[in-house]
């Protein structure tokens, strides 16, 4: 037996198992001959930590990291990229390797810096470029410049432009070029485990989402891009055609997604809600938008801060802890449940509360390593971003602080699990991220190491 | 940095991976450059302790030695790995206050996996009343209450351990970041990266 796993970065369950189905034949071809349905993400449903809680079975906390950038110590200002370094935890193709099967690793984020597998490994989009060791063995690369012919692309350049032919026109150059080195690479190796990670999809989501969904504030109708993101997955549905036509019939395959998408509502801004409520203290007002990191804050008259993105961090300043506290240890957690209980009865506009919830960290995870956010937050259940930036003097906001944005994450992400010689089940129950590793291993006759926290699926 | 000297005592149940896990970070310890010496119940009985057996007095005069080289190197900057059953809260909290920067790993392990385990053949013998006062079998474990860190050897693996220990000691200061782990990008690298994050909206 073995496992070949398709990686869409943010592919969404609703656009490929109802609204486009028809038109993607080769994932109908097999949901029919399979099982699938949604695939609950990481709480943050962000790339890092969901892949790296997929691929371990172990949940945030316990991977000790909470998004790209985590809190490096307890100062204001220090914080560190979540590398591959960072996981602890063996990952599905550690195990594997170890139990002797071959793996082929390509563009699985938290790759780099890449360590050595039984089989190789090619590094994601966090690596800094082509004259880094991206590749294991490092020969490999040299090949992969030869496959593809030209610089080998880890993501789509220059991603925040208002160019959108261009943009679209880099997305296929990624995934035409990965697809290239997936056929070379499924063919000319043996190999017992395959996965790829296309990063296309989550990032035509962000660049094209209003101009197809009604439900977007900007959406308008007859755009030239309407069909920008059904056009892509089409794309990549003829393209996963492809590669299944190369596998042999001993072959499980799984599609898998991190997290989902949705259409953004807006921006919250958080430092500036925050600053609004009397948390926050400025020692002047900045001149335009800026980011915090820029401010000039008064620590010792601030209890909390923010950060921006998909979703939101807060950070308590608390004495003991943090350079300049105020927050005495003993009401930490008062002050925790005061904000918390502020956030959910955040309103938009019209004064109609946007559902937002605050999630402390000791209760969603089973361990807490690291530097936590004293709170996770979601935003009307991610339908509106995090914008950290100071400067807008208001709390909603429909231009994002960085450039045009037309998507965020949903927490459910999508599987389809097809085996060769058992039949599917259809549409099946929601299953968790963490259920992907146990249910390689199992395919491939590993024994699930103690410790992952997922279930099998049969 | 001048190195600050540090215990760390590795507490736990025969068999729970005391030893094993002490190795590792006796390992990475010389890796950063650190001093280190490692301390091990199995081997200290062979030569400081070995007129002591398996008495609760005993095992209170072999932790009492043991704490006293502890301390000695300790506060000449040494990282000392203790590795001992060392069972009974009192004597632990004793060693914690005679030696000072005392960094207290409770490896843990659920009995029937011990059992299960029995690497030295102990259990069998313990369970069949060939050896007396056997720890957790004849004779008690006192959990501790408030260890540093704790580690669960059935259910993660020594690296997952040790990388516990280690956040735990570069946190308290008695050991600085890992070198290999600060190098993955360079300063310029490193902006580059975060730009693009930054660009992606994931910031």
């Amino acid at each position: 037996m073995k496992v070949f796993v398709i990686g869409l970065d943010c592919a969404e369950p609703s656009l490929v198992f109802d609204r486009w189905r028809d038109d993607l034949p080769n994932l109908r071809r097999l949901m029919e001959g399979g099982t699938y349905g949604e695939l609950t993400s990481s709480i943050p449903a962000i790339t890092v930590p969901a892949w790296a809680s997929m691929l371990s079975s172990r949940d945030p906390g316990q991977l000790g990291f909470y998004g790209f950038r985590n809190r490096a110590d307890f100062s204001y200002e220090r914080m560190t990229i979540a590398t591959a370094n960072k996981v602890k935890a063996d990952r599905v193709w550690d195990v594997l390797s170890r139990a002797g099967k071959r793996v082929i690793v390509h563009g699985v984020p938290q790759t780099y810096p890449v360590k050595p597998v039984n089989g190789l490994m090619i590094s994601s989009f966090l690596t800094p470029s082509t004259y880094s060791t991206f590749t294991y063995p490092a020969s490999l690369k040299d090949e992969i410049a030869q496959v593809v012919g030209g610089e080998y692309l880890f993501d789509v350049p220059n991603f925040r432009t208002e160019d959108k032919a261009q943009l679209l026109d880099q997305i296929y150059r990624l995934a035409d070029q990965h697809h290239t080195l997936i056929k070379h690479l499924m063919t000319g190796r043996r190999w017992d485990f395959f996965m790829h990670v296309d990063m296309g999809v989550d990032r035509i989501h962000h660049g094209f989402w209003k101009y197809f969904d009604e439900r977007h504030p900007l959406y308008e109708p007859g755009n030239p891009f309407e069909d920008a993101i059904h056009d892509y997955y089409v794309h990549i549905d003829a393209q996963i055609g492809e590669r299944l036509a190369l596998l042999d019939d001993d072959t499980a395959v799984l599609v898998v997604s991190d997290h989902g998408g949705q259409p953004m509502m807006g921006g919250i801004c958080f430092n500036e809600w925050l600053k609004q409520e009397g948390y926050l203290t400025l020692e002047y007002q900045p001149e335009g938008i800026v980011p915090l990191e820029k401010c000039e804050v008064d620590w010792s008259r601030t209890v909390a801060w923010g950060s921006g993105g998909y979703y939101a961090r807060l950070f308590l300043n608390v004495k003991g802890r943090e350079p300049e506290g105020v927050i005495a240890p003993s009401d930490y957690e008062s002050v925790r449940d005061e904000l918390a209980a502020k956030i959910a009865a955040i309103a938009d506009p019209e004064g109609n509360n946007i559902g937002s919830v605050a999630y402390k960290p000791e209760e969603i995870y089973r361990e807490v390593n690291n530097i936590a956010p004293d709170l996770i937050v979601y935003f009307g259940g991610l339908r509106w971003r995090s914008v950290g930036s100071l400067g807008l003097n208001r709390i909603h906001t429909f231009e994002n602080d960085i450039g045009p944005d037309d998507a965020n994450h949903a927490q459910q992400g999508l599987y389809i699990y097809y085996h060769p010689r058992r039949p599917g089940a259809g549409r099946g129950p929601r299953r968790h991220l963490m259920d992907v590793a146990p249910t390689v291993l199992d395919l491939l006759d590993v024994p699930i190491p103690p410790g992952m926290q997922g279930r099998v699926i049969q | 940095m001048e190195q600050k000297g540090v215990t760390v005592w590795f507490t736990g149940m025969s068999g729970a991976g005391k030893t094993a896990l002490a190795l590792r970070l006796e390992e990475e310890l010389r890796r950063r450059g650190l001093k280190v010496e490692r301390l091990d119940g199995d081997i200290v009985r062979q030569s400081l302790t070995r007129d002591l057996g398996f008495s609760k007095e005993d095992r209170d005069k072999n932790i009492e030695r043991v704490t006293f080289v502890a301390k000695l190197l300790t506060r000449n900057g040494v990282a000392v790995l203790c590795s001992f059953i060392s069972p009974y809260r009192e004597v632990r909290a004793r060693a914690r206050k005679e030696i000072g920067n005392f960094v207290e790993v409770y490896c843990y392990a659920p009995l029937e996996t011990l059992i299960e385990r029995d690497v030295k053949g102990l259990y069998k013998k313990a369970l069949a009343g060939e050896i007396e006062n056997f720890t957790g079998i004849s004779d008690p474990y006192e959990e501790p209450e408030n260890p540093e860190v704790m580690i669960d050897s059935s259910k993660e693996t020594v690296e997952e351990s040790l990388a516990k220990v280690l956040r735990k000691l570069e946190e308290l200061g008695y050991v600085p970041p890992s070198p290999a782990e600060e190098e993955v990008y360079t300063a310029d690298e490193e902006a580059e990266i975060e730009a693009r994050l930054a660009a992606l909206g994931y910031l």
